[in-house]
């Protein structure tokens, strides 16, 4: 038996593939992009597409030279709204652009990961929501590294007490990214997922529609009671974000 | 009677160039088989350092690496580093991770030693001396030869394993705690063995001893 648990590493471990961005990411078939930039984030593309986490759960195909140009100015636009010191507060140093992003074989803009301050982005995700979806998975990176600011309870309380949340985002049907004509505490169908995609979607909407969001909130008091909480809370890490 | 059978010019060639085939084949086969062959030995006597308590002497199959170590960079690092090498800690250390032409990792003091292997564990081996917090050097560019302690994907979590590059990797720039240089003996460290398409060495090479420069 212990012989075949070798056998089993060993072919295990010969399949990895061995390079200097592997060996710090473990994200394999990487090479950058963009190294020195204003706020310290070194975006990396994928030169081949890629398999990662528990059961290769996560997996992206190559980007395409022409996409990446295309969506490269965009993207770093984006992630330029952030200076290097509140990036390093959140964890977020590399960017990985690829294309076609599924994780548990559920399409997704955007997979943050603290641990390895990585933020890996779809560049082929729906222009219609594509920056704020930046915003959105950024806001996730955010909570993960401040998790004592962001009380999910407290936020939660805002609701209608006869409002529920799912019990997880993916658990749900409730994926729909556009913005609510009458909004009642939520900004699109997805808000009402879960309390951290509530989160994420005030956040990306203040990062990308701040206008917008103040003519809302004038006539939405929950809304405006998650927008104040929000930005509160950011503010507490950073007062130039916001 | 028979007569002698004389052999043409054509053929005299032919015997002279299969004895010739048979003699290359032969020789490149012993001499291929030696990797160390066309390595150049140093000669410790003849070297002469301002600062002989900061270079170490890594012996390996094909020779002796000198580095040189920067504790004013990183102290705390350093002065592990040196510990380590004074205990004798490193010597049948592994080199168990290795990117063809790209870096070298050693280190793993409790599942990384020729005497003890255990590849099921192996690079999370501890020193029994703690964890070291990093020692970031935002400007350091990892050139080839340099020298880093290893950590696991979190910051602070640095101990016995290092880390030698082959070649210029920017992207371990801020990234990874500087503790030395290479300065003789990268096309020795060229000759360790890798790991296939994998960054998992099989039957790795190992150190054979590593000492401070003043008590080699």
């Amino acid at each position: 038996m212990k012989i075949l648990f070798l056998i089993f590493i060993i072919f295990q471990i010969t399949h990895i593939n061995a390079d200097e961005i592997y060996n710090l990411l473990k994200i394999p078939n990487l090479e950058i992009y963009k190294f020195k930039t204003d706020n310290n984030i070194r975006f990396l593309n994928s030169k081949k597409n890629f398999k990662i986490g528990v059961n290769n759960n996560i997996s992206c195909n190559k980007s395409y030279p022409q996409n990446l140009d295309n969506k490269f100015p965009i993207i770093q636009k984006n992630i330029n709204f952030y200076n290097s010191d509140f990036l390093n507060k959140i964890n977020l140093r590399y960017v990985v652009l690829c294309e076609d992003l599924f994780i548990s074989e559920i399409n997704t803009g955007g997979i943050p990961d603290t641990e390895k301050r990585t933020l890996i982005l779809d560049i082929n995700f729906n222009t219609k929501y594509f920056e704020r979806m930046i915003h959105h998975e950024i806001f996730h990176m955010i909570q993960k590294s401040h998790v004592e600011i962001f009380d999910e309870n407290h936020f939660s309380s805002f609701n209608d007490v006869n409002f529920n949340y799912a019990e997880c985002s993916t658990c749900s049907d409730r994926l729909n990214l556009d913005l609510y004509d009458v909004t009642n505490g939520f900004l699109t169908e997805y808000s009402k997922s879960i309390v951290s995609e509530d989160m994420a979607e005030i956040f990306s909407f203040m990062m990308t529609d701040k206008i917008k969001l103040k003519k809302l909130i004038k006539k939405d008091k929950i809304l405006e009671k998650k927008v104040i909480f929000i930005k509160s809370a950011i503010s507490k890490i950073d007062n130039n974000v916001l | 009677m028979i007569k002698a059978i004389q052999a043409s010019k054509s053929e005299k060639v032919l015997f002279v160039f299969l004895i010739a085939l048979v003699f290359f084949t032969f020789s490149s086969f012993f001499l291929l088989k030696n990797k160390c062959l066309f390595v150049e030995k140093v000669n410790l006597n003849k070297i002469n350092f301002t600062d002989p308590e900061n270079v170490v002497v890594m012996n390996i199959e094909c020779g002796d690496v000198i580095i040189e170590l920067y504790p004013e960079l990183s102290p705390q690092s350093v002065k592990r580093f040196k510990t380590l090498i004074e205990n004798k800690k490193y010597d049948g250390s592994v080199f168990y991770k290795v990117a063809e032409n790209t870096f070298v990792q050693a280190g793993d003091i409790e599942f990384g030693n020729i005497e003890y292997l255990d590849y099921s564990k192996i690079g999370s081996g501890k020193s029994g001396l703690g964890t070291l917090k990093s020692e970031i050097d935002e400007d350091f560019k990892f050139s080839e030869g340099s020298v880093g302690l290893a950590r696991s994907t979190k910051f602070d979590t640095e101990d016995s394993e290092f880390f030698i590059t082959l070649k210029e990797i920017p992207i371990y720039q801020g990234e990874y705690t500087p503790i030395g240089k290479v300065i003789h003996g990268l096309d020795i460290l060229g000759k360790i063995k890798t790991g296939n398409k994998g960054v998992y060495v099989l039957r790795p090479d190992y150190i054979n001893s590593f000492r401070i420069f003043k008590s080699n």
